[in-house]
């Protein structure tokens, strides 16, 4: 009965089934966050633990703006009037400080995970 | 908005000074046996200074088409390649520079360790220029802007580039063994660290699969420190990294480690081992 146990199928079968839900093959979730006048909108984004989500950054100011988080390991550019995608997750519940690296004082936000 | 965009130019300008102190203490070692090669003097520095430029320019006036590429991750697909075009080369430069004073063809391989360093040098101010560019051209549009921004970004640069020559000159008066070892152990940090960015730069643009973080010390050393960020500049710091950017970081410290350019810092305790 051995033998059978780690054929290369075998193994490969329950390395697909052990990776498939990080590798998420449910439609990733996508979260929209604005910025204007060098402040984000929604200042706190609420997001699933253990779930990857794909955020829309919408810059709606004339000035480029850098969407940054050391807690994300995130960095970001985003131009002038235009938008952007960022994926983050999946994450532990807890909190995740953002903030806008060219407007550091007034462009602050979170990523709530619960 | 003066101290903000000090610390922004200066987090960018330091990379890009430290992997050029390296590279020039490699060139300064091995002057004496590429000694009649004109390229290896400083020209490469120049020539990749004023490329890099160009580029960066040239990125930061495409950032908005190249920032939509690939479903929005254009500019992680393009930093991340990169990154992986600068490994590459400093891959080649390990392999090739050692070989050139024993080869037949020194003047041919002296041209190729400067191709390489060129390129490495040229990817790396594209990739840090284009941003300072965009934060520049930016935010110092704004007329009450434009005094602090600009002024900030001179002393940031100033900063940045002292660190650069403070480093060199350091390395440089040290023996000749050791100044070579260091700059080898820093180029083997700076080899993993462009694996590892890579790595983080194509998770983020979901080209590659998460993988969990494996250590956690922002109690011990945040990431926003002073020292967390001069670590960062100097050997890729992260408080969080991923599995898989340690992985490919150690990859990249490999790489290094087997290439010949290792085996000649250790000439001595090489022979020693072939003895016993």
């Amino acid at each position: 009965m051995k033998k059978y146990f780690l054929t290369p199928l075998t193994t490969l079968t329950m390395t697909v089934l052990l990776f498939s839900p990080i590798a998420g093959w449910a439609a990733t979730a996508e979260i929209e966050l604005i910025i204007k006048d060098h402040l984000f909108f929604p200042a706190t984004l609420e997001i699933p633990a253990g779930q990857k989500v794909r955020v829309r950054i919408i810059n709606q100011d004339p000035t480029p703006e850098e969407f940054e988080s050391f807690e994300l390991n995130r960095e970001k550019l985003v131009v002038g009037n235009g938008q952007t995608v960022v994926f983050i997750g999946p994450l532990e519940p807890g909190e995740y400080p953002f903030f806008g690296e060219f407007y550091p004082k007034t462009a602050q936000g979170v990523v709530v995970v619960k | 908005m003066f101290l903000n965009s000090v610390i922004l130019v200066l987090q960018e300008m330091i990379e890009a000074a430290l992997l050029i102190s390296v590279l020039l203490v490699f060139t300064h070692l091995f002057q004496r046996s590429w000694d009649k090669s004109f390229v290896l003097r400083t020209s490469w520095v120049a020539l990749s200074i004023a490329v890099g430029v160009l580029g960066a320019a040239l990125y930061s006036y495409y950032t908005p088409q190249i920032s939509e590429m690939f479903d929005y991750v254009g500019q992680e697909i393009l930093n991340a390649s990169l990154h992986l075009l600068s490994l590459l080369l400093v891959c080649l430069l390990a392999f090739i520079v050692p070989s050139a004073q024993l080869a037949k063809n020194t003047m041919g391989r002296a041209r190729f360790a400067a191709f390489c360093m060129t390129g490495i040098v040229m990817f790396s101010i594209v990739r840090e220029g284009s941003e300072i560019i965009q934060y520049v051209g930016g935010i110092a549009g704004q007329e009450e802007n434009f005094t602090p921004v600009v002024l900030g970004g001179f002393i940031g640069a100033g900063i940045g580039v002292s660190t650069g020559v403070l480093l060199f000159y350091g390395l440089i008066n040290l023996s000749a063994n050791w100044s070579f070892r260091i700059s080898l152990a820093l180029l083997c940090l700076i080899a993993g660290n462009m694996g590892s960015q890579a790595v983080l730069l194509l998770t983020q643009a979901d080209w590659l699969p998460f993988t969990p973080i494996a250590w956690d010390s922002s109690s011990a050393l945040p990431e926003n420190s002073i020292v967390g960020h001069l670590m960062y500049a100097l050997v890729g710091y992260e408080a969080t990294p991923s599995i898989l950017q340690v992985s490919i970081y150690l990859l990249g410290i490999v790489l290094i480690v087997i290439s010949p350019l290792f085996r000649k810092a250790w000439p001595q305790q090489q022979s020693l081992v072939g003895k016993a």
